[in-house]
């Protein structure tokens, strides 16, 4: 009882009995965490814990993180691969070979009847790098379609772009360390305490040991909003009128770094040409943020020793999403906050391994950062894998948002999906179901058999997850860590790997290109491959064995490299992978493309995520201790705007667009303006029902961010059905 | 004797025990890593000596005073069995959380570790987030509070348990307890202010945060606190101001009052807050902002003001306890009516002695308890360990309770049996033997019934923490005992064409006694609830909108109940006019209690933490429970399981 009592009462704590622990790194977000998962006497994964000698996480982990080992059991797992004839069929279950073969006669037959172009392959972040790299393999010289693409599109596409263009080559030039050296920092549409908790964690212990102004922009006041030294609530859309008011301030105080400006960049001019008509007064009027806060944040940055710049989907997912990247780049460079501790744009990435589908999935080109326009490229990879250079198209394909409009104008008749699920990530659902309903031949690659696109798959090929297979991803820093396969593939699963390797059998070139058959082995064709003079995506000092010693590696790490540190930064040096080995700087006028709310859809409807799910949910909508936090889609709203319309806390509504429609449960909260509203994107016959999602010009990627609805009412009963009837998991 | 109980109880508890052999060897107690950071270990180089209620934090130094024999120091706490004593130095002294509300993100990284540690399913959670937030867009804030066990100087669950099976050790002041022990009755989730005891319906049992004293015993810190990312929780000896945090308050917004149980935890809040906090979850409270800085509990009237009848919501889950606590005040009543009536010379109820439905009568109180006695154990977890209801005697208002009511059934069941002997044998001994059994039965019911209404005085629970519990039970006693007696013994002279006038008048009276204690007490209720700030009032606020014309017509019962019953009395009437009055007064009395009981229960908003949107939020796990979203296990929402 209190203190003493006789009768001692058993005191039970959980033990898992844990034997052995193994080395992974998460498979959720671009962070990039290492994960110890451990094994019971029989093998079975029963706990996880953060690495406490890996640099990024430091032994922490986030939330999904901590569940990731239920990964392996949960439910809708693909057991077997299944096969029909029409959509409206039920699958039967079938073997490998038989749906292996299957899809590949059905490649075929589209490819002769309609073009090799008219089969289209669209794959993920979700997967390992050497995967990918196999996977570019087998589309780019064996398949050869030319559309062939990524779900970074959805994500990434717009700081790729961006960094192309201002730097000559993709790869984010900070790192983590950069908030340890920081004097200011801001972060533009970036919730990290909800979409990277563990970066958060990193900027904190950072400002706990030396505080520097933090400034946030974004629409809602997110946690780090909350918590931020200036909180900009800026106007959705005009992120590049704030950033070009901020240089006009800069360089018309005369605080710009100067030398800097001449020693590393080209076309000063024009961005100073481009930026007069951005004064603050004229600014505060598009973008919502008045004059003096324009002021003042432009002072505090350029005046700030080091300064440093976060962005997520808050810039990519827009329409100046490129624009957005190239104009964040503009005020580093000017600044001259690139390549220098705490100095950097750095674009915090989504996927756990967006950054090994950039670098080496031939999606947007050739392995390595080589692009098909580059006959030397071509050569090059041609000449690696021994096939002809002509089986190369000269100029890359279209991207994921176009290769589905390319399906709906009917110039491309099957399609492979892999690690995807665009029924529920891509924007107005209404119209990618027409899509896919078209297709002749639908092949899905998922770990999940519930992924909602599976409803119009002809073929679906249970892949294994996670770390039932083994390799690498790449983090937000480039980072290169490593995936130790922990348990064997689920049921008859395989891995990605596994798969692409036998699908290359049934294709002519498989012959002749080496597939080899573990992925340290593709690792090591990947090291080979990025030896070079100047290049930064240099790994040839990597091994699977040195990253896990390492607990990651950033890249460029060579082989002359020693030890088993990487490089930290990009451009420390002022050098950049243009022609002219300068950073470009190029103007960016604002454009008001967006669906702006207007009487008939009178909100702005803005999306994002929640720190307990990933994604369409596929993986974290079945685990209960992550789910059981939203498991239901819901819409935050102004409580003014709902009073206006009579609309009542955690009631439900229906919200209409041009597009669709979609039924939410409504959370009246201040953190969201009186005219609008925010979505987790995550539910699947939700946001996507109603969302545009209009393509930026230069990275093809859909501005989920930005639309325009209107809310009607709802017969409560009903909406509770419906909500109860959507939600299979 | 209480040995031989004690033996007993122990071999019961052998029954579907699990027999595992336990490993008992001494290993570690958790694996320490060498590269273990240093935000995972524990800090502390100093200690107060008297954390600021003036109760020592050495806990040896604390047992010394009120233990016969002093504790040992290196006493092991056998965590799993494990005899390992661990190394922390500072083992013997109180520790609890500190909590920088400042810095919560709300990213269910301290949950989430503290459920995968503990291997909880999605529907249990030793910690839980929650928030309030208030101002107006963008001035808007959100406080997000993360709160478990906070191991209390004062644990009122521990007291509270009939079981006996909390512990507060003298090892880290853990509150601990044993799951195994519990019969699951749920009491301890009534009495704790913060809702760190986890009822499992499915389980039928009770679990709770243990400080992961495994950790403690490797010099870590517990999982929830090393996991934080916000750099918001952590864990050291109590009082203690840890690295970079400049305050140790006892209260932040949504906290409820620290008094009730001296709670070991500390904030620090220094950031300014908006006037009034709000909560997201479906109770009707918000904070307001006080003269000196702190929150105070207020009613938010979410619902609006319209008043509804929501009769259907009258059951609940609590239906066992409505039953169980009315049906044994009436069956008090109608034996003390019994029982006394004669002994103190009424001759009315010497007739009713004597009449045809004396014994069947009695064998019906015996029926009609036995019957609500089995309902309130199948209302436990595990109803087959009900006889663990007796062990904290010591402490627990319901361990009396529950011998209170067990002797009153006893002794009625006795008092039963001999008289129906005595009528066979008629001897003097028997006699004697009848009124000591129906003295004891009585005494047994009443103290029994005081301490009925001793589980409700619950500090947490401010609807029900008023006198007017007592009048109501001891009033139902009087009205519905009176009308139970009634109806057996009116309705067989009537039949039998005796004259019953007078025992109508008596009984008339015996109700309206009750009725005007219930109504006096309610009276008062009313008052004290509105002048109460926070959860009663909030409880108040339900009771008069979502069961607004409910609550109304209770009232109205009531009073129409006091007028019939005092009728009755008066005109002890006879005839037509009586069996009119006798059934109008029944029904009345009864609808209405009823009612009010199922009401009690249902209305009673503890002083539990904020929830957030979904989860710990009452009226989603209502409305997916009515949608059917629960039964889909991820949800972490229990499905109905009647």
């Amino acid at each position: 009882m209190l203190f003493g009592r006789k009768d001692r009462k058993a005191i039970t704590i959980a033990d898992k009995q844990v034997v052995e622990w193994k080395y992974t790194t998460c498979g959720y977000c671009s962070t990039g965490c290492s994960i110890d998962v451990g094994l019971d006497a029989e093998g079975k994964a029963v706990a996880t814990r953060g690495t406490a000698d890996a640099d990024v996480n430091r032994g922490k982990l986030c939330i999904k993180g901590v569940f990731e080992h239920h990964l392996f059991d949960s439910a809708g797992r693909g057991l077997a691969p299944l096969m029909r004839e029409k959509t409206f069929d039920p699958y039967q279950k079938t073997d490998w070979d038989s749906a292996l073969d299957k899809t590949a006669s059905e490649i075929k037959r589209i490819q002769k009847t309609y073009g090799r172009d008219s089969f289209a392959v669209v794959s993920t972040g979700q997967i390992l790098t050497e995967e990918f790299y196999t996977l570019g393999k087998l589309v780019r010289g064996c398949i050869g379609t030319n559309n062939y693409d990524g779900n970074t599109t959805l994500c990434m596409a717009s700081a790729v772009s961006g960094y192309k263009r201002s730097f000559g080559s993709d790869g984010p030039p900070g790192c983590y360390d950069d908030f340890e050296h920081t004097d200011c920092l801001i972060a533009f549409g970036s919730n990290l305490p909800e979409q990277h908790p563990i970066i958060y964690w990193r900027l904190k212990e950072a400002l706990e040991k030396r505080k520097f102004p933090l400034i946030v922009v974004d629409p809602r006041v997110t946690m780090l909003a909350q918590f931020a030294d200036i909180h900009l609530p800026i106007t959705p859309g005009t992120d590049v009128v704030l950033i070009n008011s901020l240089m006009y301030v800069i360089l018309d105080e005369g605080l710009e770094d100067r030398d800097y400006i001449n020693a590393h960049t080209d076309g000063i001019e024009a961005v100073e040409a481009a930026v007069k008509g951005y004064d603050p007064v004229s600014a505060a009027k598009v973008c919502g943020i008045d004059e003096d806060t324009i002021r003042t944040v432009a002072r505090i940055y350029a005046k700030a020793g080091a300064a440093m710049s976060i962005w997520t989907m808050g810039i990519n997912q827009s329409t100046h999403g490129s624009d957005g990247v190239v104009n964040i780049n503009n005020l580093n460079l000017i600044t001259g906050n690139i390549g220098k501790p705490g100095s950097t744009s750095l674009s915090i990435t989504g996927q756990c391994n967006a950054m090994g589908t950039r670098e080496w999935s031939s999606c947007s080109g050739l392995p390595g950062y080589r692009y098909l326009e580059n006959q030397a490229d071509r050569d090059k990879i041609a000449d690696y894998w021994g096939i002809d250079e002509s089986f190369f198209p000269e100029k890359r394909g279209l991207q994921q948002t176009d290769i589905f409009s390319a399906i709906e104008t009917g110039e491309i008749k099957g399609l492979w999906l892999v690690a995807t699920n665009p029924m529920t990530s891509m924007p107005n659902t209404s119209r990618i179901r027409k899509i896919l309903e078209k297709l002749e031949f639908l092949v899905v690659q998922d770990t999940y058999g519930d992924v909602e696109t599976n409803q119009y798959s002809h073929v679906y090929l249970p892949g294994a997850v996670w770390a039932e297979k083994e390799g690498c991803f790449t983090n937000t820093e480039r980072r290169v860590n490593l995936v130790r396969a922990v348990v064997k593939p689920k049921g008859d699963s395989k891995t990605d790997f596994w798969i692409f390797n036998q699908m290359a059998k049934r294709f002519s070139n498989g012959e002749k290109i080496h597939f080899p058959e573990t992925s340290s082995e593709a690792f090591q064709e990947m090291a080979e491959l990025s030896k070079g003079e100047g290049r930064t995506l240099d790994i040839s000092g990597m091994t699977h064995d040195k990253i896990e010693e390492a607990r990651g590696i950033q890249w460029p790490f060579s082989e002359d490299d020693e030890g088993l540190k990487g490089n930290p930064r990009l451009y420390t040096d002022g050098h950049f992978q243009t022609k002219s080995g300068k950073a470009n700087l190029i103007p960016v006028i604002f454009k008001d493309n967006n669906e702006c709310p207007d009487e008939q859809y009178p909100f702005w409807m803005n999306s994002g995520r929640v720190v307990e799910h990933f994604h369409s949910r596929t993986k974290t909508g079945k685990i209960g201790n992550l789910n059981k936090f939203s498991p239901t889609p819901y819409m935050e709203m102004n409580p003014d705007a709902a009073r206006d319309l009579g609309v009542d806390h955690q009631s439900y509504v229906r919200i209409t667009s041009r597009r669709g429609d979609a039924v939410v449960m409504v959370q009246l909260t201040q953190r969201v303006p009186r005219n609008m509203v925010f979505i987790p994107f995550h539910f699947h016959d939700c946001v996507n029902r109603v969302s545009l999602g209009l393509l930026d010009e230069h990275s093809r990627q859909p501005a989920f961010k930005q639309c325009a609805i209107r809310i009607e009412p709802i017969d409560q009963a009903l909406a509770g059905q419906l909500n109860a009837e959507r939600r299979t998991f | 004797m209480i040995d031989l109980l004690v033996k007993a109880r122990d071999r019961l508890d052998q029954i579907g025990a699990d027999t595992k052999p336990k490993n008992t060897e001494a290993r570690p107690h958790f694996e320490v890593r060498d590269s273990e950071q240093g935000y995972a270990k524990l800090y502390d180089p100093t200690a107060e000596k008297e954390n600021r209620y003036g109760v020592k934090i050495d806990l040896l130094d604390l047992t010394k005073e009120t233990l016969p024999e002093a504790l040992p120091k290196d006493r092991s706490m056998h965590i799993n069995e494990n005899p390992e004593v661990g190394s922390n130095p500072n083992r013997n002294k109180q520790h609890g959380f500190h909590f920088t509300a400042d810095n919560c993100i709300g990213c269910h990284a301290c949950e989430a570790a503290c459920s995968e540690k503990n291997d909880n399913p999605a529907h249990i959670a030793f910690r839980s987030v929650g928030y309030v937030e208030g101002g107006s867009y963008p001035d808007y804030k959100r406080l997000n509070i993360s709160m478990a066990c906070n191991h209390c100087d004062d644990p009122v669950c521990l007291k509270g348990c009939p079981t006996r099976a909390y512990t507060k050790h003298a090892e880290y002041g853990a509150v601990l307890q044993d799951s195994d022990t519990c019969f699951g009755c749920g009491y301890c989730t009534w009495v704790c202010p913060y809702n760190a005891p986890q009822l499992d319906p499915i389980k039928g049992e009770v679990s709770k945060c243990n400080m992961c004293v495994d950790r403690l015993e490797e010099g870590l810190k517990p999982a929830c606190v090393s996991a934080c990312l916000g750099n918001a929780l952590d864990f050291g000896v109590i009082e203690n101001t840890p690295e970079s945090r400049e305050q140790t308050k006892t209260s932040i917004p949504g906290f409820p009052d620290p008094s009730i149980t001296q709670p070991n935890i500390r904030f620090q809040q220094t950031r300014s807050m908006p006037d009034e906090m709000s909560r997201t979850d479906s109770m009707p409270l918000k904070y307001h902002k006080e003269e000196d800085g702190t929150f105070r509990s207020v009613v938010d009237e979410k619902a609006g003001k319209d008043k509804s009848w929501n009769l259907a919501r009258l059951s609940s889950r609590e239906n066992p306890l409505v039953m169980f606590t009315m049906c044994t005040q009436a069956v008090i009543g109608a034996f003390l009516m019994t029982f006394l009536g004669p002994l103190l010379g009424i001759d009315a109820f010497t007739a009713v002695k004597e009449s045809a439905v004396y014994f069947p009568m009695l064998i019906s109180l015996i029926v009609i308890q036995a019957g609500v006695l089995v309902l309130s154990t199948l209302h436990l977890g595990k109803p087959l360990r009900f006889y663990r209801g007796f062990n904290n005697l010591r402490y627990s208002p319901l361990s009396r309770e529950a011998l209170g009511i067990a002797m009153f059934f006893t002794g009625l069941a006795g008092y039963t049996f001999f008289e129906i002997l005595n009528v066979w044998l008629d001897h003097w001994f028997l006699d004697a033997v009848v009124i000591v059994l129906g003295a004891f039965a009585t005494l047994s019911a009443l103290i029994g019934l005081y301490f009925m209404h001793c589980i409700y005085r619950i500090e947490a629970r401010p609807f029900w923490n008023h006198w007017q519990v007592l009048t109501s039970f001891f009033g139902t006693m009087f009205s519905v005992g009176g009308i139970l007696l009634g109806l057996f013994v009116i309705t067989s002279m009537a039949i039998q064409g005796e004259d019953y006038s007078v025992l109508l008048s008596i009984l008339g009276g015996l109700v309206a006694i009750g009725l005007v204690a219930e109504s006096i007490g309610l009276v008062s209720h009313a008052r004290y609830l509105n002048t109460e700030s926070g959860e009663g009032a909030a409880a108040h606020y339900i009771q008069s909108t979502t069961f607004g014309k409910t609550y109304l017509l209770r009232n109205s019962l009531i009073g129409l109940g006091v007028i019939t019953s005092i009728a009755v009395a008066v005109i002890a009437p006879s005839g037509w006019m009586a069996m009119t009055l006798v059934v109008l007064l029944s029904l009345t009395v009864v609808a209405a209690l009823f009612a009010g009981r199922a009401l009690f229960y249902i209305l009673v908003i503890p002083t539990t933490m904020p929830g957030a949107f979904f989860w710990k939020n009452k009226g989603f796990e209502q409305h997916a429970r009515d949608i059917g979203l629960a039964d889909m296990p991820q949800v972490g929402v229990v499905p109905d399981l009647h």
